[in-house]
């Protein structure tokens, strides 16, 4: 599907596509470029093709797999690779498969600045930005003019409201959790306005009260793969209230000063402005308020912390994590996953169980 | 203050070396009389004791070191000249877990945070490191409190990790010094972005340290770092030399002064002796093991609870480990600093680290090391706790065998966690790796 999809963006409207390896960059560059991004989350499912054996099992299952998927000239539909530095991981990966095999075609790099905003984090963020935007432009076959950039920061702050009324609306929206996901997610490869549209679709079924019977839960994790785990928490009697996942909620960018005039200053906002995530060296504490704001605003009972095995980020902040329910009394479920492509059995029990157990406590209070 | 500093001092200038001094005397006391045990190793290098008394100084007198200067746990990578000249007392938590390892505690400490929910999927040191922390269990005796942490990301993003974790339990600052990876040359934009935070980090440091750095005493700090580095150069260099008068698992304990002292003229006082000793072992014919036959190159860092098990095993049959990309590390990127310009030279210096540049910089390091000491195999450890230098092993080991001609193995170890290490397994690896050189 997303092959065609790719295929039919190239003849209707000459754009080319990027693949875009997790989990921030600044996709209004591209939009304005008249780049596709497609995002390569892996994909689930063990790593196949001659190059699965060129990472060690160590390595998180998200940058071997997009390797063999890289080698195997799967993403041969798009004409270049954009990898964040989200990682050790993903960093190790641009180098490893540009210089030693993997991936032939163009290839950019995107750096974030590692810590706390700090005034040389703030001047490195706009020319990092620029940097790329320059370096895309050649590829892109056309220069990024200010007005084109200001229309795709409208374009995806209209997409970012979109996906935020979905995610904070939750109970009242009339959509099980398998749907809105893979709604959501389309958002990875769409073109923004193809997916704002079927954002606002869905926006349009919002209820006034809550419509969503089942157990609310708060979600923090990588990425929802494999789906059946939201299936699972489904059939348990459990949705989605609070999404912290990398590759969903923290994306969504609420508000954020706008600049008129000066798209690039107000892109860098943008930037600094999202939810905080551990990939971007959030400050813990902070990350923390933000959790216990969520659990509050969707009401969720309990926690999942669902972690794709292997990932540092991630895995650093969950000390803190477990430490901030506990201290609240917030039952949390910890969940650790390699890109499956299924959900293994005894992970389906824990499910029930926890959704079970909470369950039983709502009814009690 | 005044008797802290003064009980600092006292450490450092009369107990310390006291106190060493009589634990020599008694270890000798111990050994009159007994038969030096059979080894395949070459005769001990006189200067392992002078190691470890700079070593044990160092920690000892850091047991006084907070009230009475300021101190700052750094990691490896961190452009420490910077705190020189403002007095700080240096920790490097990296050496001190490796201590751990030697002496086996990291299990005990690494469970003690694994019980807080960190994965033992993390970095060993971090675990190690973080269980000192939290159960205040260390083979120094005692750290000394930190007023400031101090990371740089060039070695790894882990260490940001890392050392948030520390400034949370610890409440004290965190400085950062974020170093973007470099694909071929860094770009103007990234070595302005490492400029304006060590411009950053001067101005926090001087703040904890409640004093100005000096321009001149930097301009010393960094002369004396890179003075420090060309002889740590020199000491590593006389491994081509064969037999090589020492081995690569010698280098990695007697690099403790480059990494720790670094900037300081007891770390250049410690290497011109040990150059001038690995010389004359050289001019001697004197090897670093009994009966060099084979010649090996180490890749990433070592297996510090188990370097023992492995530096004899090789040498019973006649292989040595004459260069290391890890020990080497120390001895490139300090050169690019420069005394007149501290801030702006140690920008690019820290930025150029082995594991911040793409993988075809690191293809060539190691065949430059190949070549220049005459290899004919190399190990390259795969550690499951460093994923920057594992990543891209797999390659470079067939790159290797494929461009120098040398056999090539791939270890999987952990660098201080030995349950991630099945030794028997390791052995049988390592003693079919030797076999197939005939």
């Amino acid at each position: 599907m997303r092959t065609q999809y790719i295929a039919r963006q190239r003849e209707a409207h000459g754009r080319k596509a990027v693949a875009v390896l997790p989990v921030h960059y600044p996709k209004e560059i591209l939009t304005a470029l008249d780049l596709l991004a497609v995002e390569l989350w892996g994909p689930p499912g063990a790593p196949r093709g001659e190059a699965a054996g060129r990472l060690q099992t160590y390595v998180c299952s998200l940058v071997r797999n997009a390797l063999a998927f890289l080698a195997a000239g799967k993403a041969d539909a798009v004409e270049g690779v954009l990898f964040p530095h989200t990682c050790d991981s993903i960093q190790g990966l641009a180098t490893l498969a540009t210089d030693f095999g993997g991936w032939g075609k163009r290839a950019f790099v995107f750096q974030h600045p590692r810590g706390p905003p700090r005034p040389s984090s703030r001047a490195f963020v706009e020319a990092e930005m620029r940097s790329l935007a320059a370096e895309l432009e050649p590829f892109a076959g056309r220069a990024l003019e200010p007005a084109r950039l200001a229309a795709a920061i409208r374009l995806h702050r209209e997409v970012d409201e979109a996906r935020a009324a979905l995610l904070d609306g939750r109970a009242r929206l009339p959509m099980d959790d398998v749907a809105l996901y893979a709604l959501l997610r389309r958002g990875e490869w769409l073109w923004p306005g193809d997916h704002l549209a079927e954002l606002r679709a869905a926006r349009a079924t919002l209820r006034e009260g809550p419509v969503q019977p089942g157990v609310p839960l708060l979600v923090t994790g990588y990425v929802p793969e494999p789906a059946g785990l939201l299936q699972t928490l489904g059939a348990a009697g459990a949705y989605v209230a609070g999404d912290d996942y990398a590759a969903v909620g923290r994306r969504v960018v609420r508000g954020g000063p706008e600049r008129p005039g000066d798209p690039w200053a107000e892109l860098v906002e943008r930037y600094w402005a999202a939810p905080p995530c551990s990939t971007r060296s959030a400050d813990q504490g902070q990350r923390m308020r933000y959790l216990s704001g969520l659990l509050e605003r969707s009401g969720a009972r309990g926690v999942v912390v669902h972690v794709l095995k292997f990932c540092e980020p991630e895995l650093f902040d969950v000390p803190a994590i477990r430490a901030a329910f506990a201290a609240k009394g917030v039952p949390l479920l910890y969940l650790e996953g390699e890109l499956e492509a299924e959900l293994a059995g005894q992970t389906v029990t824990r499910i029930e169980a926890f959704v079970e157990m909470l369950g039983t406590a709502g009814r009690a209070a | 203050m005044i008797l802290r500093r003064l009980q600092y001092e006292m450490a450092g200038r009369v107990v310390g070396p006291v106190v060493l001094a009589l634990e020599e005397w008694q270890r000798r006391q111990r050994r009159r009389g007994k038969k030096p045990k059979e080894s395949p190793l070459g005769p001990p290098l006189e200067c392992t004791r002078k190691l470890k008394e700079l070593m044990s100084l160092h920690y000892l007198q850091g047991r006084y070191a907070d009230g009475a200067v300021p101190v700052a746990w750094v990691t490896s990578g961190f452009p420490v000249e910077i705190l020189r000249p403002l007095g700080f007392h240096v920790v490097y938590p990296e050496n001190h877990a490796a201590m751990c390892g030697v002496v086996r505690m990291v299990t005990r400490l690494s469970d003690a945070v694994e019980k807080e929910g960190y994965s033992r999927d993390l970095c060993s040191y971090a675990r190690t490191d973080l269980g000192s922390v939290a159960t205040g269990e260390t083979p120094a005796g005692r750290l000394p409190r930190p007023d400031l942490l101090a990371c740089c990301t060039n070695i790894c993003q882990t260490v940001l990790y890392w050392y948030r974790a520390l400034a949370e339990r610890l409440k004290v600052p965190l400085v950062l010094v974020d170093t973007p990876f470099v694909y071929g040359e860094s770009k103007p934009h990234h070595l302005a972005y490492v400029r304006d935070q060590l411009a950053e980090l001067v101005e926090a440091a001087e703040r904890v340290a409640g004093r100005k750095v000096d321009p001149a005493e930097l301009s010393e700090a960094t002369r004396l770092a890179k003075e420090g580095t060309r002889l740590w150069a020199a000491c590593l260099a006389t491994g081509k030399h064969r037999p090589a008068p020492w081995t690569g698992i010698d280098g990695f304990f007697h690099m403790a002064p480059i990494v720790a002292l670094r900037g300081t003229e007891e770390c250049n006082a410690y290497y011109r002796i040990l150059r001038d000793e690995l010389e004359d072992r050289a001019r001697r014919g004197i090897g670093g093991i009994r009966e060099e036959r084979h010649r090996l190159l180490w890749d990433n860092l070592p297996i510090w609870f188990a370097t023992r098990e492995i530096s004899t095993l090789l040498a019973e049959r006649g292989f040595n480990f004459v260069c290391t990309s890890y020990t080497n590390a120390w001895a490139e990127a300090g050169m690019r600093t420069d005394p007149a310009d501290p801030i702006g030279s140690a920008a690019v210096a820290y930025t150029h680290i082995i594991l911040n540049q793409d993988l075809r910089n690191r293809m060539g390091i190691l065949s430059r090391l190949a070549r220049e000491y005459q290899a004919d195999g190399a190990v390259l450890h795969s550690d499951r706790s460093c994923k920057p230098y594992s990543i891209g092993q797999v390659d470079l080991k067939e790159r290797l065998a494929r461009e120098l001609g040398i056999r090539v193995l791939l270890l999987e170890a952990d660098h201080n966690d030995p349950r991630a290490y099945a030794s028997e397994q390791g052995e049988n690896r390592l003693t079919a790796f030797m076999e197939s050189f005939g």
